[in-house]
């Protein structure tokens, strides 16, 4: 076995665990292939039961169906008014991510780049929110959006997005900052740039790739929650598209229509799956950036 | 660098107001709230000190929620980093199709989480499941017909499903981590005569020791607050049995089908979820210190 790793000095492989012999491959492949198989199958599944009718779905499990039911899909959008929430989520991800970036970076350069009294208090305050479970929010942020007379409204669930973003968006900003040279500041500040254009005109284009990195986790993660619109929305009107999906899933006891609900996990799937395979790079460096050094 | 405080202030502010306002002081209205009794309806808070905590303690769907919760942390964690160690493993070998294979295991992180609830609602679905139906058609009569979603075993059920979704996150942070590991080290143990199990021990593990550590405390914070993919996995209200500490809240605060609102009870649970995490952090600090591992 080790006459294979001696006479291949140029394959980049032979480190971690370089599988022995024909058997242990085999094993790797078929682990790694079975998983895969089982996630392609159960996601190629669904997308394709939303094509079919009720009775294919109970009788013919694995079957292609008899003819492809497009109306499915119109039910979902339109009766089920998935349509409606698939625009209220566009508007409310959209409207959060701009506001989001919009207080973090700011915060996040002046966290990172300058010294000042309390700079170490105010980031670990920050911090400390990723730890903070949304859970223990409900009930206080339910009573102020209530005071407010925001509460089951689109931009209630707004400030609550944003606000509850801020910590992590702050602290991956903050990470991002702190790796940009200082020279460039200089250079500006000599050039008889103010702080501001310094931070507007210099650095903050230089932080392009992290606010990227930003808006497409929390872009990914708003869009999908439901936790938190099932707390502060309870009009169906402004429902979210992942609340809807939850509210068709439980009227799913009534209305028995499995392929409109079928139709509607497509509908929110698809958005997130197409953005990871255009993005799966910049999405997995994103992840791994505040984790590895 | 010359600075004005008004520049840092006006930088600090809005986020920091946003951050106030709508996360930090709601955090300390819980703490406040636990000690209260109340419904939100009408102004009566009544002030009962301990007792919602006292009531916590004896109640036995938090105590079910709780071990609920601890068995996802602690069991499934270990199952999930488990198969991430083994995926990373597998994928640092050499292997073709390495970014097809990781970008499929990790895809569902991606997918909303009530997507995948009603996913593998179907998938365990005693009728007409996915999973019925090829234990069927594979001859299991017998075995193709148990409900995998009563009340014995919904929660090992919703496990598998957890762990299904989670170990592609983990792995993901575990091979960016080892991507980085020369592989000088591996070719010098392996004329060494380093066995693959010993290389994995004395140099994958360590070099790797600081990304393990943040994503083990990535992963306890996410089990402890836990909450989607219980509350929408039995079709319409979660049965005890997959109950987790967040849940519970959830219940005990705006109820289901019967409204509850005991805020103030619900606060208390809030408050030991907060406690929890706390304690765990403190506790995985200290055993994953550096000078734990040895080089």
């Amino acid at each position: 076995m080790s006459e294979r790793t001696l006479l291949n000095p140029h394959s980049r492989n032979e480190m971690t665990t370089k599988a022995r012999g024909w058997s242990g491959r085999l094993l790797t492949y078929l682990i790694l292939v079975g998983w895969s198989l089982f996630t392609i199958f159960a996601l190629s599944w669904i997308i394709l039961a939303s094509f079919k009718t009720t009775r294919e779905i109970f009788r013919e499990p694995f079957k292609f169906p008899a003819e492809i039911q497009w109306e499915n899909y119109v039910n979902a959008w339109n009766s089920v008014r998935l349509g409606d929430y698939f625009i209220n989520s566009v508007i409310v991800v959209a409207i959060s991510l701009i506001i989001l970036l919009a207080v973090s970076a700011p915060a996040a350069y002046a966290l990172s780049r300058y010294k000042f009294r309390g700079v170490a208090l105010i980031t670990g305050l920050y911090i400390m929110g990723i730890g903070i479970p949304y859970p223990l929010l409900f009930i206080p942020l339910f009573s102020l959006l209530t005071a407010l007379r925001v509460v089951n409204t689109l931009p209630g669930l707004i400030l609550v997005y944003v606000s509850l973003s801020i910590p992590f968006t702050v602290f991956l900003l903050t990470g991002f900052f702190a790796t940009l040279p200082g020279e460039l500041e200089e250079a500006a500040l000599i050039d008889g740039c103010t702080n501001w254009q310094t931070f507007r005109y210099v650095m903050l284009p230089l932080a392009a790739p992290g606010l990227l990195t930003a808006a497409i986790f929390n872009g990914i993660g708003l869009w999908n929650e439901y936790q938190l619109a099932l707390v502060f929305i309870n009009n169906p009107d402004n429902r979210t598209l992942s609340l809807g999906l939850y509210a068709m899933q439980n009227a799913m006891q009534y209305t028995g229509d499995w392929p409109a609900l079928f139709a509607g996990v497509v509908i929110v799937m698809v958005p997130t799956i197409l953005l990871f395979i255009i993005l799966s790079e910049r999405m997995i460096s994103g992840i791994t950036m505040g984790a590895v050094k | 660098m010359k600075v004005s405080t008004r520049f840092l202030a006006a930088m600090l502010l809005p986020a920091s107001l946003l951050y106030l306002i709508f996360f930090l002081i709601p955090t300390a209205q819980t703490l406040y709230f636990s000690f209260f009794d109340f419904s939100g309806f009408g102004d009566d808070k009544v002030f009962i000190g301990l007792d919602n905590f006292t009531e916590l303690i004896g109640d036995d769907l938090f105590l079910l929620s709780m071990r609920n919760t601890v068995i996802i942390l602690i069991f499934g964690g270990f199952l999930i980093f488990g198969l991430a160690f083994m995926f990373t493993a597998m994928l640092n070998s050499d292997l073709r199709g390495r970014r097809y294979f990781r970008a499929i295991i990790f895809i569902p992180n991606v997918i909303a989480t009530i997507a995948l609830t009603t996913m593998w609602s179907y998938i365990y679905n005693p009728r007409f499941g996915l999973l019925n139906s090829g234990l069927k058609s594979l001859g299991f009569e017998e075995l193709g017909k148990t409900t995998w979603t009563d009340p014995s075993k919904i929660f090992w059920a919703m496990l598998v499903a957890l762990i299904w979704i989670f170990v592609g996150f983990y792995m993901v942070l575990l091979l960016a981590g080892s991507d980085k590991i020369p592989m000088e080290y591996y070719e010098a143990a392996k004329l060494d005569g380093a066995s693959q199990v010993q290389m994995f021990i004395k140099i994958t593990v360590p070099m790797l020791w600081d990304v393990i550590t943040v994503a083990v405390v990535m992963w306890s914070i996410a089990a402890l607050k836990i909450f989607e993919f219980p509350f929408a996995f039995t079709s319409l209200e979660p049965v005890p049995e997959t109950y987790t500490s967040a849940v519970y809240l959830y219940i005990m605060g705006f109820g289901q089908r019967t409204p509850i609102y005991r805020l103030g009870y619900a606060s208390a649970i809030g408050v030991w979820m907060l406690i929890a995490v706390i304690i765990v952090i403190v506790f995985l600090r200290r055993a994953m210190r550096r000078d734990v591992v040895q080089y």
